[in-house]
């Protein structure tokens, strides 16, 4: 008995001193070199481009890409121990660096390069505190799958306005602007460019039409990629990179469209600041520039004078062709940020069924009184597209700095968090009443088409 | 339980082997209390927190206010319910074939049929879309033949279907590992007195298997309600999982009724476990024999063996056709809206072998440790549960279990709050920035699965083989180990497989814990190439090798095990 | 009275791989007959119970019941009512439920089903248990529910695997008695294996001794006892002495030496080897002690040895006789008063020719 017991006993020992062995042999690797840490929410064809040409430029350098999606990069970011942060956080969402910057998690060096122009049509490229610099632009547009399109037979839309039209029901795909910052900006731009009311009316009969909303940006390209999706409102990088991986699929910008920066910030109490801010300054360099033309990557300098070298029928947001019409208020639009993005969701996102299915209604009341005038029924219509496609919020609302202040605090105490779900509520439950409602008046109005 | 509670005079343990067992409970307490309950806790409590330091309930008020929520509710039961249906209805036929009648393949069709559990992260979404989808090519091939689609992956039913295709495996294990813990008379007799067939199946078999059966339905119930990638990727955000995910995610707001929903998704996640164990309670399925090894597997008759072929064969195609999706994925140069890709490539692959040989490495590292630790501690919980008489024991079961409801983001952010400056003793590196606590996520969000599978074997196990032992002289521990844990074993694979291979694709965590690129599992490298639209194919190829992997790893654990139980026969 | 049907095995082969578990079977059970196989275990009576209820499948031969042959039935279409070795009752259902599987099978009406389960669990009188689940009773308790629940369905042939194997010793005597009863009074064919051959003689009309997948000898329990074909039955079928020796002279009257005996005669035999090499062999109870200057008659055959050892056992004592050649037993019942011989002392033994077998090799 004694003597097997031992037996035991050492198969234990030997078990640990193996499990020990392999946590010696993982943290073994000494790091001669430096290393230089990037969190970033960009795909692997960018990153990869970006770590060759640097850790060329630079030898005794390993980059290192922590890959993480926006969220949870920013969560990283915040939980990392002080001294050894990563080094480097490399985004395209403007509201991501914005949680950084009020946290004080970035951390502020003049590595902007001189030569980028302050601002993009009317939005600042850099951060104006310094924070932050803007490594690229981006346009929002439409992208679509032209196998999709030629089988359903839909023409191509040119504006944003043309996703509202019916012929393109249960066609189109957006991601919620809550959760990708892009997203936010384009429905921001629509609000700006066509009003309030006439803003919500476009976004909510473009919701109308989407065959989904999706939870992350990306879902929306990949969709349409896959001929899930006809068409999608994704950045412009999404639409041209698919286009030149293969993918059948086209890409326009609207007239009316946001172009804005990606960005790039040296993270505060980092453990590389030094080599962070070298790589910073490289991918603002011509050099680093001049990486964005790989077709892979497809995004659009910051530097003007790069789109001289730029491959043929390469879109040039200084050249004045997309140059985004709308007189863009970022102040404006970070003030109303969190009540667009719960109005949108409260009342699109999270009500898409009951949308669609008021908008289905619509349109099918429409067709059939296409062909024969019916007053009556024209005014029912009129009416269930009035109710179905008004914001919930008034316009005088919206910009009510008590009612914006609710959103203002990052961490909620109990009156607080209960206003606000009072107030998803009343959204939510308006909206599902709204729908209800208008289908019923498009019924109507149908019925009264015979 | 039953067995524990009847036969518990009997298995008092003497006062050193309280003792023991007093000091492993406490051990696997305090694992679970550092690993599970504090990390959770420190991000967890804003539920509970008034900025200004207070604790207040005021935020549940908030959550029950919103009828979205209610909703929501509904809606996460409602998807859970159907799928355990559905997941039962793949699930009862494949075991049922495979373990009672001499079936060719069987072995591999029991390896094909835990291959759903194995679906890539994104990839598998992206395969589904293309099989299943609106524009997939069932639905092309549809509409060209008959001018109609079948819109199997919109809404709460499309998330009823994935869940269905990707849990059901839960409920196969458990069941072939119950079906053949069942002593054969005891099938024997109910054929003798003229049963066969179906009533035989519903009044005997079934009611014997039913620790098992239990045990996989309840893990797919609570797997479905607390899941969060599918409805995401279905783009269904009406249900309580996502709802949650959305809102402690929002970037730059602590909304403490995301939290809110954690809580109580933990709470009815643990009450349904409960509910479970409730329901078999008062029962004994414990059978003294072990049956398989005397009992002959029937023969079918040609037209039963035609039928049976016929709907295994349907099952494979339908629950395999993701997989098939990837691998013809991971060969196309572009696949989109046709019913197959346009031209195929080995360059995927050949991108990989230059890219991520290692992260193959570090996957089976990774779930393999945390597979084995799994099994461990889920075979002493299950033990001290079902045969101390410690108090407090089933607590142990439901901290473990907790887990299950659990996001991963939840828990890796609280690791890295808890664990920050923490370093590994003697090699001064953070543990933070070392795969350990990766490793260990895995471990602490698998274990449930593994708790389970032991929970039911042992279940199964007559308190009096145990006894029979300690009469001729084993202790407690050679008891365990001579006695128990062999009998045990077939649930103990199961437990290690399903921990193992569902590690494997686990992703959450792992992006928020990889820290860097050489400790990068391959669930991370999915997702990493899943970015871009030229990222599909390397992606896919990746997901290809994983799912091969784990598959590998299942067959060849299984034919370890044949043979074991082979070789035990011819001893006796 | 149930139709009484007669069971058959006909040249009856099986094996599982290599090992061969039956061989060339050939059985005939009467109708209404209490039949019992008996052997050690590995014998193959239970596989030949199994495959009479259909859950072995023989790669030779036929079983017929009734004089169908049942070889393509499956179990449950055969009304072969077995009750297991371990008794197999389902612990998810209750002593009534267990009872009424069988006619619930059957589809017979609930009323129906009612009366013959209340008629079962009297008939084992247990009808004070029928909500109890089999955990809940005792072994014997479980024991006639399993028997309920066989007979509940009135089947033709009743198989019973060991039946009495997992009960003490007191309940097995009284469970032995009720079995005898209930076969009576049902009058069913009864098939009975065990491996105790006081519980094969006390309850069966008939016994076949199998040893090795191959029927040695059936009959009824005294001819086994009385005239047992080979060493294996002989030994298997009560105890026995063997000594060693040889035919003379087979033609009448037969002639046997023996190295122990000497030379003797004995009377007809049923069975008479071949010539040559022997053993004869006679019952422990059958020979006569006396001490050695007792004067001795001339009906039996003698011989001298010593008391080894002796056991007190009641109704009789139990001595162990060294010889010169080999050693024998021989009980002498036992009487008041009556000391027995001492350790060491010498006896003569006499051995009445008519209780001498001879047994070939």
């Amino acid at each position: 008995m004694a003597i097997k017991h031992r037996a035991v006993s050492r198969r234990t020992r030997l078990v640990s001193a193996c499990l020990f062995g392999l946590a010696c042999a993982a943290t073994l690797p000494a790091q001669a070199q430096q290393v230089l840490s990037i969190v970033t929410s960009f795909p692997k064809d960018l990153t990869a481009v970006y770590k060759k040409a640097f850790e060329a430029r630079n030898p005794g350098i390993t980059v290192e890409i922590l890959n993480k999606g926006t969220s949870a990069g920013v969560a990283f970011v915040r939980e990392a121990p002080d001294g050894n942060k990563p080094d480097v956080f490399w985004a395209s969402a403007p509201d991501a660096f914005e949680v950084l910057a009020n946290e004080k998690l970035l951390q502020k060096f003049d590595g902007a390069n001189k030569a980028v122009p302050a601002k993009v049509g009317d939005y600042p490229i850099n951060d104006p505190e310094g924070l932050y610099y803007g490594q690229a632009l981006a346009g929002y547009g439409i992208m679509w799958n032209t196998r999709y399109m030629k089988a359903n037979k839909l023409p191509e839309p040119k504006e944003w306005a043309d996703l509202a039209k019916p012929v393109y029901f249960n066609h189109v795909a957006i991601s919620s602007p809550s959760r990708s910052g892009t997203t936010h900006l384009t429905v921001e731009t629509i609000l700006q460019g066509e009003g309030w009311n006439e803003g919500w009316r476009q976004m909510l009969q473009i919701g109308g039409n989407c065959a989904a909303i999706t939870e992350r940006s990306f879902g929306v390209p990949d969709g349409v990629n896959n001929g899930q999706f006809g068409l999608g409102l994704v950045i412009d990088f999404f639409g041209l990179s698919a286009k030149s991986s293969g993918f059948p699929v086209e890409f326009v910008y609207p007239s009316v469209t946001a172009i804005v920066p990606a960005n790039i910030g040296l993270i505060a109490n980092a453990k590389n600041a030094e080599l962070g801010k070298r790589f910073i300054s490289f991918t603002l360099s011509p050099e680093g520039q001049q990486l964005l033309f790989d077709a892979k990557i497809s995004r659009l300098p910051v530097l003007p004078a790069m789109y001289e070298k730029a491959p043929a029928g390469y879109p040039n947001p200084f050249g004045g062709k997309i140059t985004a019409k709308v007189k863009f208020d970022s102040d404006l639009s970070r003030s109303r940020y969190y009540v667009v993005n719960s109005m949108f969701d409260h009342t699109v996102t999270f009500r898409h069924k009951e949308l669609v299915a008021a908008t289905k209604a619509i349109n099918d009341a429409a067709a059939k009184l296409a062909g024969k005038p019916n007053a009556k029924a024209e005014a029912l219509l009129n009416e269930a597209r009035k109710v179905a496609y008004s914001p919930v919020v008034g316009e005088e609302r919206a910009r009510d700095k008590e009612f914006l202040s609710l959103y203002s605090a990052s961490k909620r105490d109990a009156l607080k968090t209960k206003q606000l779900t009072a107030l998803e509520e009343e959204w939510g439950s308006q909206a599902r009443k709204n729908y209800a409602r208008a289908q019923e008046l498009a019924g109507q109005a149908a019925a009264l088409a015979r | 339980m039953a067995t524990a509670e009847s036969a518990g005079g009997a298995v008092a343990a003497p006062a050193g082997g309280a003792g023991l067992q007093g000091a492993v409970a406490l051990a696997i307490a305090a694992f679970l209390l550092i690993f599970l309950i504090v990390p959770v806790g420190t991000v967890i409590y804003v539920a509970f927190a008034n900025p200004d330091g207070g604790l207040t309930l005021a935020h549940f008020g908030s959550f029950f206010q919103l009828s979205l929520m209610r909703e929501s509710f509904w809606n996460s039961l409602y998807v859970a319910a159907a799928s355990v249906v559905f997941a039962s209805l793949i699930a009862l036929p494949l075991a049922y074939f495979t373990a009672r009648f001499q079936f060719r393949g069987a072995l591999l069709i029991q390896t094909l049929g835990v291959l759903p559990l194995i679906m890539p992260p994104f990839v598998g979404a992206v395969a589904m879309q293309l099989v299943f989808g609106r524009s997939g090519s069932l639905n092309l091939l549809l509409n060209d033949w008959l001018g109609i689609t079948l819109p199997i992956m919109d809404g709460l039913n499309g998330v009823i279907f994935v869940e269905a295709l990707h849990y059901f495996p839960f409920i196969l294990m458990n069941l072939i590992v119950a079906l053949n813990n069942i002593d054969s008379a005891m099938e024997e007799s109910a054929q003798n007195l003229g049963s066969s067939g179906m009533r035989l199946f519903r009044r005997i078999v079934f009611p014997l298997a039913m620790p098992g059966y239990v045990a996989g339905a309840s893990l797919v119930f609570v797997k479905v309600f607390d899941d969060l990638g599918t409805p995401l990727v279905l783009n269904t955000t009406n249900m309580l999982a996502p709802q949650a995910y959305l809102r402690i995610t929002s970037i730059g707001i602590e909304d403490p009724v995301g939290y809110v929903i954690s809580v109580l998704m933990i709470v009815f996640s643990l009450f349904a476990l409960w509910a479970s164990a409730l329901a078999l309670r008062g029962r004994d399925y414990a059978t003294l024999q072990r049956g398989g090894s005397t009992l002959g597997k029937r023969r079918l008759k040609p037209w039963q063996s035609l039928l049976a072929y016929g709907w295994i064969a349907f099952v494979l195609l339908l629950v395999l056709s993701p997989h098939l999706g990837i691998l013809l994925l991971s060969f196309a140069k572009v696949w989109s809206f046709s019913v197959l890709p346009d031209a195929y490539t080995l360059e995927h692959y050949a991108t990989l072998y230059h890219d991520s040989p290692r992260m193959i490495g570090n996957t089976l590292l990774y779930c393999g440790l945390a597979a084995g630790l799994d099994v461990v501690l889920g075979t002493a919980i299950a033990y001290l549960m079902l045969r101390s008489r410690l108090p407090l024991r089933r607590s142990l079961d439901f901290m473990a279990s907790a887990a299950l409801a659990i996001p991963g983001v939840v828990l890796a952010i609280g690791y890295l709050r808890t664990f920050r400056n923490v370093e590994i003793p003697f090699s001064g590196e953070l543990l933070t920035s070392s795969w350990i606590l990766l490793m260990l996520a895995y471990t602490v969000r698998r274990l449930p699965y593994a708790l389970r599978s032991c929970v039911a074997a042992l279940q199964q196990l007559h308190v009096s083989l145990e006894e029979a032992a300690e009469n001729l002289g084993a202790g407690k521990r050679r008891t365990i180990q001579r006695i128990v844990v062999p009998l045990m074993a077939g649930g103990m694979l199961a437990g290690f497989v399903t921990s193992f291979m569902t590690a494997a694709v686990e992703l959450s965590a792992t992006i928020m814990l990889t820290t860097s690129q050489s400790a990068a599992p391959m669930s991370y490298g999915i997702y990493l190439y899943m970015q871009s639209a030229a990222g599909r194919g390397p992606g896919a190829a990746l997901g290809v090798l994983a799912v091969l992997l784990v598959a590998l790893g299942t067959y060849l654990s299984h034919r370890f095990l044949r043979s074991r139980a082979a070789e035990l026969e011819t001893r006796m | 009275m149930q139709n009484q049907v007669r069971v058959e095995a006909r040249n009856i082969a099986l094996s599982y791989g290599t090992t061969p578990v039956l061989r060339d079977v050939n059985l005939v059970i009467e109708p209404g007959e209490f039949f019992a196989l008996l052997g050690p275990s590995g014998s193959g009576k239970s596989t030949l119970l199994r495959l009479i209820a259909g859950f072995n499948q023989a790669q030779s031969g036929q079983i017929l019941i009734g004089g169908e042959d049942v070889s393509r039935i499956p179990p449950w279409k055969r009304n072969v009512g077995m009750v297991f070795q371990n008794y197999a009752l389902w612990p998810h259902m209750s002593v009534w439920q267990n009872v009424a599987f069988g006619l619930e099978e059957r589809r017979l009406p609930k009323g129906v089903i009612a009366q013959k389960v209340a008629a079962a669990l009297a008939l084992v009188s247990l009808s004070d248990y029928a909500k109890r689940r089999p955990s809940q009773l005792s072994g014997g308790q479980q024991q006639r529910v399993a028997l309920a629940r066989t007979i509940a369905i009135e089947p033709n042939v009743l198989l019973l695997d060991e039946p009495l194997s997992n009960l003490d010793a007191k309940l097995r005597l009284h469970m032995r008695d009720e079995l005898r009863q209930l076969q009576r009074s049902l009058g069913i064919t009864t098939i009975f294996v065990t491996h105790d051959q006081e519980e094969a003689m006390t309850t069966a009309a008939r016994i076949a001794v199998m040893d090795q997948g191959v029927i040695q000898q059936v009959g009824t329990p005294m001819d086994l006892f009385d005239n047992p074909v080979n060493r294996f039955v002989a030994n298997f079928v009560g105890s026995i002495n063997l000594l060693p020796g040889s035919i003379r002279a087979s033609a009448p009257p037969l002639r046997v030496v023996s190295p122990v005996l000497g030379e003797f005669s004995l009377p007809q035999l049923a069975q008479v080897p071949p010539a040559g090499a022997i053993e004869v062999g006679f019952r422990p109870h059958a020979v006569v002690l006396k001490a050695v200057d007792a004067p001795r008659d001339g009906e039996h055959v003698w011989l001298q040895g010593t008391v080894n050892d002796y056991e007190f056992l009641g109704e009789f004592v139990r001595y162990h006789i060294g010889l010169e050649q080999g050693s024998m037993v021989a009980d002498q019942p036992h009487r008041a008063g009556h000391a027995p011989f001492a350790r060491a002392s010498r006896v003569a033994i006499g051995i009445p020719p008519a209780e001498m077998r001879l047994i070939g090799d």
